[in-house]
């Protein structure tokens, strides 16, 4: 009996005696795992969709190579998981992914009741509704009474329901369980509109049967929607690195570095952002739990915050998003980072 | 956790489950094992002392806190006087014996937590067998077996069925009205197996003696105090959590050790010291090593990160998912304690059924009660398989450690396997007759 009383007490104290709490729980498993794991919407052209070689690309594809390439040194290192819009945070939640990029809106209740973080606005966009171009709908006005597509499990149809009401109008929504299937719907002709993110649908409008021309978005918006990187709330050193490579990118186009022209930049050694002082820099690393000279990797892997967006979703993309709100506050857009020092 | 954490995780409890059931290595021995491997390899850290703590704590008091009572009340002669009530009642009949530990054991685990009520039946069952003349092997086990199943039959009866049904709102009288039913056919469910099983005791037949005079009980005051401790103790276990100042079980547990301790020294009945070296330490050790190694599977969130792929599997119809869990949990809880096996698994039923549509997002949020109707089957299922599972292996429920070391201190050691062929077929019947009310509860409530 003494002896196992004895193995008892060792037990307990060799747990007492072994390194205490470990922070940054998420960053410190993306790290020793070499791969980061990105959750993203299911094929979303200008969002994240594959290539026809099998190549994540995207605007939500890009964010998650510029995070790798600060943590992990190699933009390359994503593991990008497609998710449903219902199983997003259910994924989250279990850890299937570290990193949420799915076009999630950032909301009060997501952040108090969920308990996770959104470390900054990656895109600004606001609920649309797409009708085919043939049809005489030109407002919403012109929806009253109509069945209109909606995925399930997002914030839209809430706010559909909302808008009608309080404008007096009635609508009748159609639930489909993804955005796709949503936007099949529509050329289907089983509903008269579709009504999403309108990055969203002018997305899907690429996939329109008769074109994209066939159908259009009407330009009144009845939410905002600011789009975040979603992460685990019990991880705050992952949520400051998550922020920092998003202002980083903010901060790229702020002062001008462009992936071209960044090696020029830091030869130069003119630039703003690039004239670090190195003892402070590494003293900052090594405060996120990353390597030194990351801001610098993740405009090497993906560019500037403008350069990733018109890339993907604007002008230089099929999309061919207007800015607007997604402009730098310098530009009279919202896109505004804190400084580093 | 690395992916070469993660296998060596699972690699290190296969080996001790192994060296276990092939009976290779003495059992506290191998968990210890076990757990020192995991702390070697940076897998159990200090920072998962406190979830240890959290999870083993409540199980290990209660048994700390039933040993010591138990052995108080042992002192009184209590026990060879209700032993004998037993045996009169069992008419010499090895038959009598089983059903009537399913009929005066399930109901006292309605009030008293498992291993406790088997801590303190146990020295009567074990006087009878011996009147018997009958192994007390096979009715230990049974004793066992029922006091776990009979946790399914109030939403306090098990840690398990508490813990699914607090996180699902669901209230006394509901849990009675949709649930208790499944726990009553799942106690019942031993009965048929009895003679199949431990056909030796239930053919014994022996004549019993002359009635002989009741066992004199030397030092009433003595068992008066003892009694009223005992008695503060089930009624704190019944209301304790009610109190303005909330008592948990484990709680009462230390409460009712400490004032028997101050009887035993209060009446000088023997030293302190003696009472605290009878507790049976080896079976708290295992439990708490096994405690140990079961954090650091949970720590794998292999199981929680598994509601994205069941949904893939199932999608959103939910009744082969509440089949899976059940069968599922009930053989991860027949080889890990139920405890934290349940709580993982809540993590990922909940994230299954948001992903599956079938309940809104905030369901993910700690404290959510307002579940659709539809998805009640899933959680009782996750009751069935987590309560009634552990009944499958030695070491699958405390109680089922604690009657086995009941055995062992009366000089019958019992194997891994032996304990097996009587709890996996009976496991096996009672997870059954969990599917098919689970089935009825959903016929019902659609």
């Amino acid at each position: 009996m003494k002896l196992t009383a004895r193995c008892f007490a060792v037990l307990v104290l060799m747990l007492l005696a072994l390194p205490q709490v470990k922070a940054a729980e998420v960053l410190n498993g993306v790290k020793s795992r070499g791969q980061l794991r990105c959750g993203v919407s299911e094929d979303i052209p200008g969002f994240s969709e594959r290539d026809a070689n099998g190549q994540w690309r995207g605007l939500e594809v890009d964010f998650c190579r510029a995070v790798a390439a600060a943590v992990l040194n190699d933009p390359e290192k994503v593991d990008f998981v497609p998710l449903q819009t219902s199983a997003r945070f259910p994924a989250l939640q279990t850890r299937r992914v570290d990193l949420l990029l799915a076009n999630t809106t950032w909301t009060l209740t997501r952040e108090a009741v969920l308990r996770v973080r959104f470390p900054g606005i990656l895109l600004y966009d606001g609920q649309g509704f797409m009708v085919a171009a043939a049809v005489k709908v030109a407002t919403l006005a012109d929806l009253d009474g109509a069945t209109i597509c909606v995925e399930k499990g997002t914030t839209h149809q809430r706010t559909l329901e909302a808008h009608f009401k309080e404008n007096g109008r009635s609508v009748k929504p159609l639930l489909m369980a993804s955005a796709q299937k949503a936007a099949a719907a529509l050329f289907a002709g089983q509903c008269q509109a579709y009504t999403a993110d309108s990055g969203e649908l002018a997305a899907m409008r690429l996939r329109a049967p008769g074109g994209p021309g066939s159908f259009v978005i009407l330009p009144e918006r009845i939410s905002r929607e600011p789009l975040s990187p979603v992460v685990w709330g019990g991880d705050p050193e992952w949520a400051t690195v998550i922020r920092w490579v998003l202002n980083i990118l903010i901060l790229g186009e702020e002062y001008g570095v462009t992936r071209d022209r960044l090696d020029v930049a830091i030869k130069e050694n003119r630039n703003p952002l690039l004239r670090q002082n190195p003892y402070e820099g590494e003293m900052i690393a090594r405060s996120m739990g990353i390597e030194p000279q990351w801001g610098i990797r993740v405009l090497r892997a993906v560019g500037n915050y403008g350069e990733v967006y018109e890339r993907n979703v604007g002008r230089d993309s099929p999309l061919k998003i207007e800015r607007g709100l997604n402009r730098l506050w310098t530009h009279g857009g919202l896109h505004y980072s804190p400084p580093i020092d | 956790m690395t992916d070469f954490q993660i296998n060596l995780t699972i690699a290190v409890f296969a080996a001790v489950i192994l060296c276990i059931a092939f009976d290779l290595v003495d059992m506290v021995v191998a968990a210890l094992l076990g757990v020192s491997t995991l702390i070697v390899f940076g897998i159990l850290e200090g920072s998962d002392l406190m979830p240890i703590v959290h999870t083993a704590g409540g199980p290990l008091s209660l048994l700390f806190g039933g040993m010591v009572v138990a052995r108080v009340i042992g002192k009184t002669g209590i026990f060879e006087r209700i032993g004998d009530l037993f045996l009169r009642a069992t008419g010499g009949s090895g038959r009598r014996l089983l059903l009537l530990i399913v009929v005066l054991v399930a109901p006292l685990c309605a009030v008293l937590p498992n291993a406790t009520a088997v801590i303190l039946v146990a020295p009567i069952i074990v006087s009878v067998c011996r009147a018997l003349k009958v192994d007390i092997v096979g009715p230990l086990i049974i004793t066992a077996i029922v006091s776990n199943a009979a946790g399914m039959l109030t939403l306090v009866g098990d840690p398990a069925t508490f813990l699914v049904g607090s996180a699902i709102g669901l209230s006394f009288l509901d849990y009675l009205r949709m649930v208790s039913l499944g726990g009553v056919l799942a106690v019942l469910a031993v009965v048929p197996l009895l003679p199949l099983l431990l056909p030796k005791i239930w053919e014994a037949r022996v004549i019993l003696p002359e009635e002989r005079p009741p066992v004199t009980i030397e030092r009433p005051g003595f068992l008066v105090l003892s009694l009223l401790v005992l008695l503060l103790m089930v009624t704190l276990f019944m209301i304790g959590e009610s109190l303005p100042t909330r008592i948990v079980p484990p709680q009462v547990a230390i409460i009712g050790a400490a004032l028997a301790l101050l009887v035993v020294y209060g009446v000088r009945i023997e030293p302190v010291g003696e009472v605290i070296r009878a507790v049976d330490w080896k079976t708290i050790l295992f439990l708490g090593a096994i405690f140990t190694l079961v954090q650091a599977f949970i720590k794998t969130e292999l199981l929680q990160g598994l509601s994205i792929q069941v949904y893939q599997w199932f999608g959103a119809d939910l009744m082969p998912v509440a089949f899976v869990l059940l069968a599922g949990i009930g053989v991860l809880s027949s080889l890990l304690a139920n405890i934290p096996v349940v709580a993982a698994a809540l993590v990922m039923v909940t994230g299954y059924l948001v992903a599956a549509g079938a309940a809104p997002e905030v369901a993910l949020a700690p404290g959510f009660v307002h579940w659709p109707t539809a998805t009640l089957p899933v959680f009782v299922a996750m009751m069935f398989g987590g309560t009634l599972g552990g009944n499958a292996t030695l070491i699958g429920a405390s109680a089922n450690v604690v009657a086995i070391g009941i055995c062992a201190s009366h000089g019958s050691r019992v194997s891994f396997m032996q304990f097996l062929r009587i709890g996996l077929p009976i496991a096996a019947l009672q997870l059954s007759v969990g599917a098919l009310y689970v089935l009825a509860l959903a016929a019902v409530l659609d």
